[in-house]
């Protein structure tokens, strides 16, 4: 292969990877988000179950089911859920550098304003106020 | 015959109202340049001047990197040859996210609002700010709504609500309010909705491809949509773009709904304006907001009298100014409000700051060009003499009422019902329609027979 081509071969496999990337991510926010509904189900569920119910609930782990307590299965799920949230906003923020990336690599112009932090809620009120004329 | 009548009669109508939408500028898509930005001879709309349009392409370069603001150009040269299509030009390559504010010389004069005002609303339109906002949303295809009522007919509504993407399906719980505000959306399984998790405000985006069968019966303004991918809790990021000026009069209506109704602002207090530049230059340092410089174009510059210009030259110094680019036709002449003479009929210590853009009178060849150009743009068909008959009269007379004379030969030539615009027909309205050279000889043969002949002596003053 000459040179031209294995250079031609190489631009288009760091393309490919940037965007792999982009996508896996993009897959993993799915996951997480199936995980965090599950979650947000099995909350309100507990909440539903009502305080007549016995006080402990069978539980799905892997396999198998084991009977816990209400109030720490809701805590456990509680703090999955946050965990959920952070991890979530995580992959977020880096999706964006990716994005960046990739754009860069194709050599399309960055998207306007993307790199702008967002104007907090009042500041959008009053903004909005204007935009609804 | 009725029925017959009618349907000759539609197309014509509709004929009508296209002429009134075309402006004597619509053919203009940019400035025609490649990507060097060598000026094509003819390209979007735009033919010759390639000087000019050079020298433009240059100035729009920059003002797309933002690298200048306040600065000034000028745009001089006689009537039509291209100044304001020049400018057009400029508005329609920046693009919608760029602020373009045109203005006329004369517009600012008025009565209740100081020329200085006028001005600086102007100068504040053309400055552009970005601005992001950020919303989590719930987006997805509602698969059932389920809602359960107490069987006493009082007491707090359940329901739950199933969503679905292409990807995941989950169940939320309803309560009361969410119950109200589903059913005052008429939302119903099928419907693509989204629902700002902040507000909890819904909204319908339109319904299922896939329920497209359930649907069959439906009218026309049914939207169909696809169904939603990826995950259900979305960040949606917007970026606006409004101008300085919209942010000043929404904070300047402490008058309430007055200002509303009346659709005009009035005055806005500069402290109102300082304020607004703080919080501006706040969100910029906080990385919340991009100023974008746009462009204010000033037609017939040779309007603004003293006043006017010493305000421009010290807007232009201000750290939010835009990019001022003013247009004249107008040579050595008195700058309005004095009594001096200066070039253009602007000062000479505006015209200092000014980079000073010249256009030149058109050729046979591009005179036949823009005929051809405008031909198109007016859908009238021109067979090859009649093209070169007008070219002629737009070489001795001007280039405007060369143009002018298309689409009045169009309708002759429909009335005659012919396809082609002929020789005959361009004869025809030339005959009916005087040129400004032949209209002003006919008034000298006939003077003693109009009205007030005797203001002979005294010459109108153009220049004020």
């Amino acid at each position: 292969m000459d040179d031209t081509s294995q250079q031609i071969l190489k631009y288009l496999t760091e393309v490919e990877e940037a965007a792999e990337d982009v996508l896996a991510d993009k897959h993993q926010i799915v996951d997480l988000d199936v995980k965090r509904n599950m979650n947000r189900e099995a909350l309100s569920a507990l909440r539903n179950e009502g305080e007549t119910s016995s006080e402990k609930v069978k539980v799905c782990f892997g396999n198998m089911f084991i009977k816990l307590p209400k109030k720490t299965t809701r805590e456990m799920i509680q703090k999955d859920q946050e965990q959920l949230e952070k991890e979530i906003s995580d992959i977020r923020k880096r999706l964006k550098a990716k994005v960046n990336h990739l754009n860069e690599l194709q050599g399309k112009p960055e998207l306007t304003g993307y790199s702008l932090s967002p104007l907090s809620k009042d500041e959008m009120k009053a903004i909005k106020q204007m935009l609804m004329r | 015959m009725a029925a017959q009548m009618a349907a000759t009669k539609v197309p014509e109508v509709r004929d009508i109202t296209r002429i009134e939408r075309i402006g004597a500028h619509s053919h203009i898509r940019g400035l025609g340049l490649d990507d060097a930005l060598e000026p094509r001879q003819v390209s979007q709309g735009m033919v010759g001047q390639l000087a000019s349009r050079r020298a433009a392409g240059l100035i729009l370069e920059m003002i797309k990197d933002g690298h200048i603001a306040g600065r000034a150009v000028l745009i001089a040269g006689q009537p039509g040859t291209g100044k304001t299509a020049i400018a057009m030009g400029i508005a329609q390559s920046l693009g919608t996210d760029t602020p373009f504010t045109a203005l006329a010389g004369s517009e600012i004069f008025s009565l209740e609002m100081s020329k200085t005002e006028a001005l600086s609303q102007a100068f504040r339109k053309a400055i552009g700010v970005r601005i992001k906002e950020e919303t989590e949303i719930i987006e997805g295809e509602v698969v059932e709504i389920q809602i359960d009522r107490p069987a006493t007919g009082t007491g707090a509504k359940v329901g739950k609500l199933t969503l679905k993407t292409t990807e995941m399906e989950t169940i939320y719980d309803l309560g009361s309010k969410m119950i109200e505000s589903l059913s005052k959306e008429r939302v119903q399984a099928g419907d693509v909705i989204t629902i700002d998790k902040a507000t909890g405000k819904i909204t319908k985006l339109g319904r299922s491809f896939t329920r497209a069968r359930d649907y069959d019966a439906m009218g026309a303004q049914t939207q169909f949509v696809q169904c939603p991918e990826g995950e259900l809790q979305k960040r949606k990021e917007v970026v606006h773009t409004v101008s300085l000026h919209e942010i000043d009069v929404i904070n300047s209506r402490t008058q309430g709904f007055l200002a509303l109704f009346s659709g005009d602002t009035g005055e806005i207090k500069s402290e109102v304006r300082e304020q607004i530049n703080a919080k501006v230059s706040e969100w910029r340092e906080e990385g919340k907001a991009e100023i974008i410089p746009g462009v204010l174009f000033i037609d017939e510059v040779h309007m603004l009298d003293m006043e006017c210009f010493s305000f421009l030259n010290r807007a232009l110094e201000s750290d939010l100014s835009p990019v001022l680019i003013m247009a004249t036709n107008r040579g050595i002449t008195r700058i309005r409000g004095t009594n001096y003479q200066s070039p253009h009929g602007i000062p000479i210590d505006m015209l200092d700051r000014l980079l000073i853009i010249a256009t030149s009178p058109y050729t046979e060849k591009e005179t036949r060009q823009i005929l051809k150009i405008r031909c198109e743009e007016e859908d009238v068909e021109l067979s090859e003499e009649a093209h070169t008959v007008l070219t002629r009269i737009g070489l001795e007379t001007s280039l405007r009422y060369a143009i002018q004379l298309i689409s009045t030969a169009g309708l002759v030539c429909r009335k005659r019902r012919g396809t082609e615009v002929q020789v005959e027909d361009i004869k025809r309205v030339y005959s009916l329609f005087l040129d400004e050279s032949r209209s002003s000889q006919y008034m000298k043969e006939y003077q003693d027979s109009f009205l007030f002949n005797e203001t002979q002596g005294a010459q109108m003053d153009t220049s004020q």
